[in-house]
C-alpha cells in the first residue's frame, strides 16, 4: 500500500536474494496494529513449542523431514521472539507511566520511549503475522505467462500485444530473464498495433511465479481504437494466465516422478501426435511441418506447439507447458476448496481467473486495480513496464497478503 | 496440382502481403504463416550478423527475394541452410538431399533400443551407407551417447557424392560438441554401394564399399548397418514426389540409376540386394533399411528372408515408437508403429537381444563353415589391416574362396562372430 507508514519491501528484492525470502516478507496490511489476533498468537506459540521439540529430536540424530520443518518454522519463531520482546517493553513502559510512585522525570522519559517502542511492536506484529502465512507452494519457481485476447475483436488482440510488451519491458527493467515459447499473430512480427492471438513466455528467474501470480485474470482496456473513425471509446479485454514453469532443471523436477506431486504426469495418459504430411512421406516430400500436439487424456488438456522448426524443440516445449498447466489446475482445484471454505466464514473475494482484475483507461490516463483498489495515473509508464507498474503489482501482493491473513484467522477460529 | 482457391488467397492477402505467394508451396495457410515467420526470423538473424560487420541490409528486399524463391518451390531448408533432425541442426546445401523427419524417427528409435542393451560389445561399430548430409551417423551417435558414456562408438558414413561427403564432414564439425564425437570415431568416406567388389575396377571410379574400408584400414566387420538409399522408381518419381523435391533435390539421391533389363520396380529396388550383400559381408547384427512404402517393405523383407541368415525381420512405420499400438501382421511380418511403412529391420545373433527380442542364440554347429580361430584378438590377421592392397593370403578361407569365384562350397549359414570382441556381461 502506498500510504503505509513503514517500508514495504519490494517483492523484487526477494528475487535477488531467494534464500532469505521469508525473512524479507514484511508486507503491509491495512489491519496494521500493535495487537495480534489471539488465534494467530496461539498458533505461533504452538509452532514455537513444536520447534523446540524438533530441535531436541534433531540433536539426537538427523532426519530430513524434521530438518525441513525446522527450517520452515524458524522464521516464525524468530518473529515471535521479537514480538515478545517488543510487547514486553511496551507493557513495562506503560506500567511505569501509570505507576503513581514513578519518579516524574523517569515517567517523561518513558513516555518519550513509548512512541518508538509502539512502532517496533507494530512492525513485530506485522512480521509475525506474515511469517505465519504459508508461502505459495509454487512461489519459488520460474513462471509461464500466457496472454490471449478476450472480448472485443481485433482491438482486444491489439491490447493483448500491448500487455505482452508491457511484461517484457518490465522483465527487462528488472533484470528478469525471459524466453518466448509461443508468439502467434497473423504475420509473425511482434510490432505494436498487430493483433496477437496467443503469446506464452517464460520468466526464467527463480521466484518469478511469486512475483507474477497476482497478474492472472482479466485485464480490461478502455480507449479509442486506432481503427475507430467516430472517436468512440471501446471497452475490450485480454486474459492473462500465470503458470508455474516446470522446464527442465527447474527446482520442481525432482518431483516429476513422484505420483503424489502436482507435477507428476503418467506418460501413458498422454497422447503425443506429430504433424505428418498426408501421402507418401519419406523421400517423396520435403515438408516443413514440425508441430507437436499433446493431449492429457484424463483431463482433456491439449497443448500444441509449432513455433520452432525443430520438432524435438516443439516436443520439449509442449511437455513443459503441459506439466505447468496440469500442476496449476491441480493447485487451483485445491485453492478453490480453501476459498470456498473461507468464503463461508469471511467472504474473501476470489482472485484472478475469469474475474476482471484491472482497468487501463487511456482517456483518463489511469490504471485501476480492482482488488487492491489502487489507482495510478502514469499509464504510459505502466505500459512501458516501469516503476508505476511495479507499484500496482506491489499493491496487489499486499492485498493478497491481507486476504491470506484473514483466511488464516478464519481457519484458526474454525479449529479452535 | 489443384489450384489454390481464390478465397484463400484473398484471406492470405489481408493478413500479410507476402502470404499469398507462400500458399503455392505450402498449400495451407497455417504452414504458410509458419514459414513466413521462420523466413522473417532468418532475415533478422542475417541483418544482425551484417550489422556486426558494419554492413547494412535492406531487410524487406531480402525477405521479398526469399519469398519469391520459396514460391517457385525452392525448399525452405535450402533457403535457410539447415534442417532439424532429431535434436540436431543439420546443414543443407543444394545438391545434397534434405534429411527427413521420418528417417530421424527410425534412427532415434533404433539408438534408444540399442543403448539400453546389456550385452553390447565394448566397441560398437555402425556403418551408414548413402549418408547424404551425414545426418544418420550424427543423430545415432547423439542419441546413443546421451545416456551411456562407457562406449567406444565407431561410426562411418559412406556416399558416392563428393558434395555429400564434404557436407557430412562439415556437419560433424558443427555438431562435434553436442554429439561427443570424440568418444570413439566418426568419419565419412566416398564409395559406391552398387559397385561389385569382385568386378573390374574402372580407373577413377569410386571404390566398392569393402575396398574402401580396406583402403582406409577400417575394420571389415560392422555391428549395425543403416541405410536410407535412393528407393524411388522412375514412375513413382513423376507420380509421387512433390514439385519441390523434383525441381530442387538431387535425383541421384532419390532414384537408382537405370540398368538394362530392369523394369521400373526393379530399378526402384536396386540398392537392397547390394545393401543386404554388404550386410552379410560385414557380418552386421542389425540392419535398418529405409523404404518407400509397405509394398517395397515387403519385397525387401522377403529378399532378406531368402538369404536365410537373419533370426528375425520386421517392419517399422513412420513413428515406430508409438508403444500403445500392437503390431499388425503383413504377409507374415510384424509391422510396428503408426504412419506409412518406413523401414525394414533385420537382426541376427546378439542383434536380437540388442533390440530387446528374446531370441535363443544359435547352436554352434551352424558355424561349421567358419575357419579356425586366429590367435589375435581380431578375426582378421594384422597383416590384413596393414596392406593397402587386398592381401589374399591374409584373408579368411571362405572369403578367399568366393573371391576366387569358387562357389562350390555352400556359403556359411551363419556369419561367424569373433568371440574375443565381446566383453562378458558383468
Ligand atoms: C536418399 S539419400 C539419403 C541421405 C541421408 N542418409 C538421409 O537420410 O538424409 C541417398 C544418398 O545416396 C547417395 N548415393 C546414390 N547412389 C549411391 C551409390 N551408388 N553409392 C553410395 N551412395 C549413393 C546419394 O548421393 C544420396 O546422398
Amino acid at each position: 500500500m502506498l500510504t503505509t507508514p513503514w517500508v514495504c519491501r519490494s517483492c523484487l528484492s526477494r528475487i535477488a536474494r531467494p534464500l532469505i525470502r521469508r525473512q524479507l516478507r514484511h508486507q503491509s496490511t491495512s489491519a496494521a496494529s500493535e495487537s495480534i489476533p489471539p488465534a494467530l498468537l496461539s498458533r505461533a506459540r504452538n509452532i514455537a513449542l513444536e520447534h523446540k521439540t524438533l530441535t531436541e529430536k534433531l540433536a539426537n540424530g538427523f532426519d530430513t523431514k524434521s530438518a525441513k520443518k525446522l527450517g520452515e518454522y524458524s522464521s516464525i519463531v524468530r518473529a515471535l521472539e521479537k514480538w515478545d520482546k517488543a510487547n514486553e517493553s511496551v507493557t513495562e513502559l506503560t506500567s511505569l507511566i501509570h505507576d503513581s510512585t514513578t519518579d516524574p522525570e523517569l515517567r517523561d522519559l518513558a513516555a518519550d520511549d513509548l512512541g518508538e517502542t509502539r512502532i517496533d511492536l507494530i512492525n513485530a506484529s506485522q512480521s509475525l503475522i506474515t511469517s505465519l502465512v504459508p508461502v505459495h507452494p509454487f512461489a519459488h519457481l520460474p513462471c509461464l505467462i500466457e496472454i490471449r485476447p478476450g472480448a472485443g475483436g481485433s482491438e482486444a488482440a491489439i491490447f493483448a500485444g500491448d500487455l505482452f510488451r508491457m511484461y517484457q519491458a518490465f522483465c527487462n527493467h528488472n533484470g528478469l530473464r525471459t524466453s518466448v515459447l509461443k508468439y502467434e499473430n497473423i504475420n509473425g512480427t511482434s510490432e505494436a498495433g498487430i493483433p496477437l492471438s496467443e503469446a506464452i513466455f517464460e520468466v526464467e528467474t527463480e521466484n518469478a511465479y511469486g512475483v507474477f501470480r497476482c497478474e492472472a485474470g482479466v485485464h480490461r482496456v478502455q480507449r479509442v481504437p486506432a481503427t475507430e473513425t467516430k472517436g468512440r471509446t471501446h471497452t475490450s479485454a485480454a486474459s492473462v494466465h500465470v503458470l508455474p514453469s516446470l522446464q527442465e532443471n527447474s527446482a520442481a523436477q525432482e518431483d516429476f516422478d513422484d505420483p503424489e506431486s502436482d507435477y507428476y504426469i503418467d506418460i501413458k495418459e498422454v497422447r503425443q501426435e506429430v504433424m505428418r504430411a498426408s501421402g507418401a512421406g519419406g523421400q517423396h516430400v520435403n515438408k516443413t511441418e514440425s508441430a507437436v500436439r499433446l493431449t492429457h487424456i484424463p483431463t482433456n488438456t491439449v497443448v500444441a506447439m509449432q513455433d520452432s522448426r525443430s520438432q524435438s524443440k516443439n516436443k520439449e516445449k509442449a511437455w513443459a507447458l503441459l506439466r505447468s498447466r496440469i500442476a496449476q489446475a491441480r493447485r487451483e482445484k485445491r485453492e478453490d476448496e480453501i476459498v470456498a471454505m473461507r468464503r463461508s466464514v469471511i467472504g474473501v473475494a476470489k482472485m484472478g481467473r475469469g474475474d476482471k482484475i484491472r482497468t487501463y483507461n487511456y482517456g483518463q490516463q489511469r490504471v485501476t486495480d480492482h482488488r487492491s483498489g489502487t489507482t495510478v495515473h502514469d499509464l504510459d509508464d505502466v505500459m512501458a513496464g516501469g516503476q508505476t507498474l511495479e507499484k500496482v503489482m506491489d499493491s496487489v501482493r499486499s492485498w493478497l497478503m491481507e486476504r491470506d491473513v484473514e483466511g488464516l484467522i478464519a481457519e484458526e477460529g474454525d479449529t479452535n | 496440382m489443384p489450384r489454390i482457391p481464390t478465397a484463400l488467397l484473398r484471406k492470405a492477402r489481408t493478413i500479410d502481403a507476402f502470404l499469398p505467394a507462400l500458399l503455392a508451396p505450402c498449400r495451407d495457410l497455417h504452414t504458410a504463416q509458419n514459414e513466413l515467420r521462420w523466413l522473417r526470423e532468418h532475415v533478422e538473424k542475417v541483418a544482425k550478423a551484417r550489422r556486426a560487420k558494419r554492413d547494412t541490409l535492406v531487410k524487406g528486399a531480402l525477405l521479398g527475394q526469399l519469398v519469391r524463391e520459396r514460391a517457385k518451390g525452392k525448399p525452405l531448408q535450402y533457403l535457410l541452410g539447415t534442417e532439424y533432425f532429431g535434436d540436431l541442426e543439420i546443414k543443407c546445401r543444394p545438391g545434397v538431399l534434405i534429411p527427413r523427419q521420418d528417417t530421424a524417427a527410425s534412427v532415434t528409435h533404433l539408438a534408444k533400443l540399442v543403448r539400453t542393451a546389456p550385452n553390447l560389445p565394448a566397441e560398437l561399430r555402425v556403418l551408414d551407407l548413402c549418408t547424404g548430409t551425414g545426418c544418420i551417423p550424427l543423430l545415432f551417435r547423439h542419441e546413443f551417447t546421451s545416456n551411456r558414456k562407457d562406449f567406444d562408438l565407431r561410426i562411418v558414413g559412406i556416399d558416392i557424392s563428393d558434395k555429400s561427403i564434404g557436407l557430412a564432414h562439415y556437419n560433424l564439425l558443427k555438431n562435434e560438441r553436442i554429439i561427443q564425437a570424440r568418444a570413439g570415431m566418426t568419419n565419412f568416406a566416398k564409395a559406391d554401394v552398387l559397385a561389385d567388389p569382385f568386378g573390374d575396377l574402372t580407373i577413377g571410379a569410386p571404390l566398392p564399399v569393402r575396398s574402401m574400408l580396406n583402403h582406409n584400414k577400417w575394420a571389415p566387420f560392422w555391428d549395425i548397418l543403416i541405410s536410407n538409399p535412393p528407393y524411388i522408381s522412375p514412375s513413382a518419381y513423376w507420380k509421387t514426389t512433390t514439385r519441390s523435391v523434383r525441381g530442387f533435390e538431387p535425383k541421384l539421391a532419390l532414384v537408382p540409376p537405370p540398368k538394362s533389363k530392369f523394369d521400373d520396380r526393379q530399378q526402384g529396388d536396386m540398392f537392397y540386394p547390394r545393401l543386404l550383400k554388404i550386410a552379410e559381408e560385414v557380418e552386421a547384427k542389425i540392419v535398418l533399411l529405409e523404404v518407400a512404402d509397405l509394398e517395397q517393405a515387403l519385397r525387401v523383407a522377403q529378399l532378406a528372408q531368402k538369404l536365410d541368415v537373419f533370426d528375425g525381420i520386421e517392419i517399422w512405420r513412420d513413428e515406430p515408437d508409438v508403444s500403445s499400438s500392437q503390431p499388425t501382421n503383413e504377409d507374415g511380418f510384424h509391422v510396428y508403429g503408426e504412419g506409412n511403412a518406413r523401414s525394414v529391420v533385420c537382426w541376427r545373433s546378439e542383434g536380437g537381444s540388442w533390440l530387446g527380442k528374446s531370441s535363443s542364440p544359435k547352436p554352434p554347429e551352424l558355424l561349421q563353415d567358419a575357419p579356425e580361430e586366429t590367435s589375435s584378438n581380431s578375426y582378421w590377421p594384422p597383416s590384413y589391416y596393414q596392406s593397402n592392397e587386398v592381401n589374399f593370403n591374409a584373408m579368411p578361407r571362405f572369403m578367399w574362396k568366393r573371391h576366387m569365384g569358387d562357389q562350390r562350397g555352400k556359403p556359411p549359414t551363419r556369419w561367424r562372430t569373433p568371440k574375443t570382441r565381446w566383453r562378458e556381461p558383468a
